[in-house]
C-alpha cells in the first residue's frame, strides 16, 4: 500500500495534477509520524503508511494555495468534504488519496498495557484482530480493541467514500461502540454537581494554548471570536470559567463539522477530556436532527439549514 | 448582604424585535402583570442569538436565558426562528450534560399578539428558576463575578 501511495504521489507531481502532496513522514520521535507537506518529488519517498499516522491532514488544505493531493483516512475524508461543504476549499482543487483505516493505536494505551515509556518498548506490530508488543524480547499479544484510540473504536466511516485514489479495498476495523463512549458514559452517570466540577477540574489546567483549536479542521475562522475585543466576548487569562466558555462555544461552531477525528484530545498538552465534549456533540446532532458531518459534500451544512418540524419539544 | 429569602432571579430576554418584543410591548400596554426579573434585549432576529450570548449571560451572573422569536413559519426573515432553534437545542443539550441546569436556557415562540402568553412564559420561566437557586456556575465561592473583570461587553 505504501509503494502504491508513493507511486500515486509521484505521478500526481510530475503530471502536474497538483502542486503540493500532504502526507505522512516518520516522527522523531519512537513510533510517531509526522505530517509532511512537500512539492518535491523527492520527497516521496519518505511518506509512510502505518497504525500511527494519526493526524488529520485535512487542516492544512484552507492554508495551502494551489491544488493539493491529500493522504485520507475516513475521517479526514469527511473533514475534507465537510470544508466542501462550507466552501472553504473547491472538490476540484483536491486529490484525495484515500486510505481504509484499520483504526490507529493509541501509544498511551500501549504504554499503559506494557506498562513501560513508549521508549523502552522495541516493536508494536498489527495482526488482523490482535497486536503484537515486544518489550525486552518478551512478546505481549492483545485484542487490538484495547490499544486503538476511542475515537477509532466509534468509526462510522473507516474507508472514505470521497477519493480519487483508493489504496486498498476497504480492511475491516474492528468497533466498539461502547468502549468509545465509555469515559462519556461514565460523566453521565455523575450528578449535575459532579458533571460541572468534573469540568471545571479539566479546565483548570488549560493554558489556552489554543492547539485543539489549530489542529481541528472545522476550525477554519480566519478570526476567532476569542481573540475579538469589541466585544471581549471572554478574557484572554487562561482562568477556568473563561477556558471552559472557549471550548464550548468552540464545540457549538464546530457542531455539525466534527467528525470524531480525535485530533483536539491528542494535541492537548495537558490532556484534558476533549473529546468527551466533542463526541457528545456529535452525538446530540446526530441524536437531534440525523446528521453525520461530511457524509455528503451536496448536504447544506448543520447550522445553516433546517427542517419545518424539528426539535420543538423544549420551547414553549 | 441581601438575605436568602428576598433573592431574586436575573433573566436574561433575547427577544426578536419583529415578534417577541412587540409581544412584551403589548403584554406591558394591555397592563398584563409579570415579574420584572426579566431584563430584555432587543434582537434583530433570534437567528441573530449567538450561543455566545447565552453562555456570556450565564458568565456574568444571570440566572436564566430566554431565547423568544417569532412561531415557526412566521419569520421576518422567513428562516430565522429555525435556524435559532438548532443552535439553542444543541447548546442546551451540550451544557446539560457539562452539568448547568437545562432549566436555565429556554425558548419561546411569542407573536406580536401574545402579550398574554409572554406574561405567563416569563411568570413560568422566573418561578423555575427560584426553584433552581442562585446561579453560582462560575463563582463556586459566591463571591460574584460581575462585568467588571472582563473589562468591557
Amino acid at each position: 500500500m505504501e509503494q502504491k501511495l508513493r507511486d500515486g504521489a509521484k505521478a500526481l507531481l510530475e503530471q502536474g495534477k497538483v502542486d503540493y502532496i500532504i502526507g505522512f513522514e516518520p516522527g522523531s520521535l519512537k513510533f510517531t509520524t509526522t505530517p509532511l507537506i512537500t512539492r518535491d518529488k523527492d520527497d516521496i519517498d519518505r511518506l509512510v503508511i502505518n497504525p500511527f499516522i494519526v493526524n488529520n491532514l485535512s487542516a492544512y488544505l484552507t492554508e495551502l494555495e494551489g491544488r493539493v493531493g491529500i493522504v485520507a483516512k475516513g475521517c479526514d475524508s469527511r473533514s475534507i468534504v465537510s470544508l466542501i461543504q462550507d466552501k472553504q476549499i473547491a472538490r476540484e482543487d483536491i486529490v484525495i488519496i484515500g486510505i481504509p483505516c484499520p483504526g490507529l493505536i493509541d501509544l498511551s494505551k500501549i504504554e499503559q498495557l506494557a506498562g513501560k515509556d513508549r521508549d523502552e518498548v522495541d516493536d508494536i506490530t498489527r495482526e488482523g484482530d490482535r497486536v503484537v508488543i515486544v518489550v525486552d524480547g518478551k512478546k505481549q499479544e492483545f485484542p487490538i480493541t484495547e490499544v486503538l484510540f476511542d475515537n477509532c473504536l466509534g468509526c462510522d466511516m473507516p474507508t472514505p467514500s470521497e477519493y480519487d485514489i483508493l489504496l486498498s479495498e476497504s480492511s475491516p476495523l474492528v468497533t466498539d461502540k461502547t468502549s468509545s463512549r465509555k469515559k462519556i458514559e461514565g460523566l453521565k452517570g455523575t450528578s449535575q454537581e459532579e458533571r460541572w466540577s468534573f469540568w471545571e477540574k479539566e479546565f483548570s489546567r488549560c493554558i489556552r494554548c489554543y492547539a485543539c483549536r489549530n489542529v481541528c479542521p472545522a476550525c477554519f475562522c480566519k478570526r476567532c471570536f476569542v481573540e475579538e475585543s469589541e466585544p471581549q466576548w471572554i478574557s484572554p487569562v487562561p482562568q477556568w470559567q473563561d477556558n471552559l466558555m472557549f471550548q464550548v462555544i468552540r464545540n457549538i461552531h464546530v457542531a455539525g463539522r466534527c467528525t470524531d477525528c480525535g485530533e483536539c484530545e491528542r494535541a492537548c498538552p495537558v490532556n484534558i477530556q476533549l473529546r468527551s465534549l466533542a463526541k457528545e456533540m456529535y452525538d446530540i446532532v446526530d441524536d437531534l436532527f440525523q446528521f453525520k458531518a461530511g457524509m455528503d459534500k451536496e448536504a447544506a451544512p448543520l447550522l445553516t439549514a433546517y427542517a419545518v418540524e424539528e426539535a420543538e419539544d423544549f420551547i414553549r | 448582604m441581601k438575605q436568602e429569602s428576598e433573592w431574586e432571579p436575573k433573566l436574561l430576554g433575547l427577544l426578536c424585535r419583529w415578534c417577541s418584543y412587540a409581544g412584551a410591548d403589548l403584554a406591558g400596554t394591555s397592563r398584563k402583570k409579570y415579574p420584572a426579573n426579566i431584563k430584555i434585549l432587543k434582537v434583530p432576529c433570534s437567528g441573530r442569538v449567538d450561543p455566545l450570548f447565552i453562555l456570556k449571560a450565564l458568565r456574568l451572573g444571570f440566572d436564566g436565558v430566554l431565547v423568544s422569536g417569532c412561531h415557526p413559519g412566521d419569520c421576518h426573515y422567513q428562516t430565522g426562528n429555525y435556524r435559532a432553534r438548532r443552535r439553542v437545542a444543541i447548546t442546551k443539550k451540550l451544557l446539560e450534560y457539562m452539568g448547568i441546569d437545562p432549566r436555565r436556557i429556554q425558548a419561546s415562540w411569542v407573536s406580536a399578539a401574545e402579550g398574554g402568553k409572554f406574561a405567563e412564559v416569563v411568570a413560568e420561566v422566573t418561578k423555575e428558576l427560584k426553584e433552581i437557586g442562585p446561579n453560582q456556575l462560575f463563582t463556586p465561592e459566591g463571591k460574584g463575578y460581575g462585568a467588571k473583570a472582563t473589562g468591557r461587553g
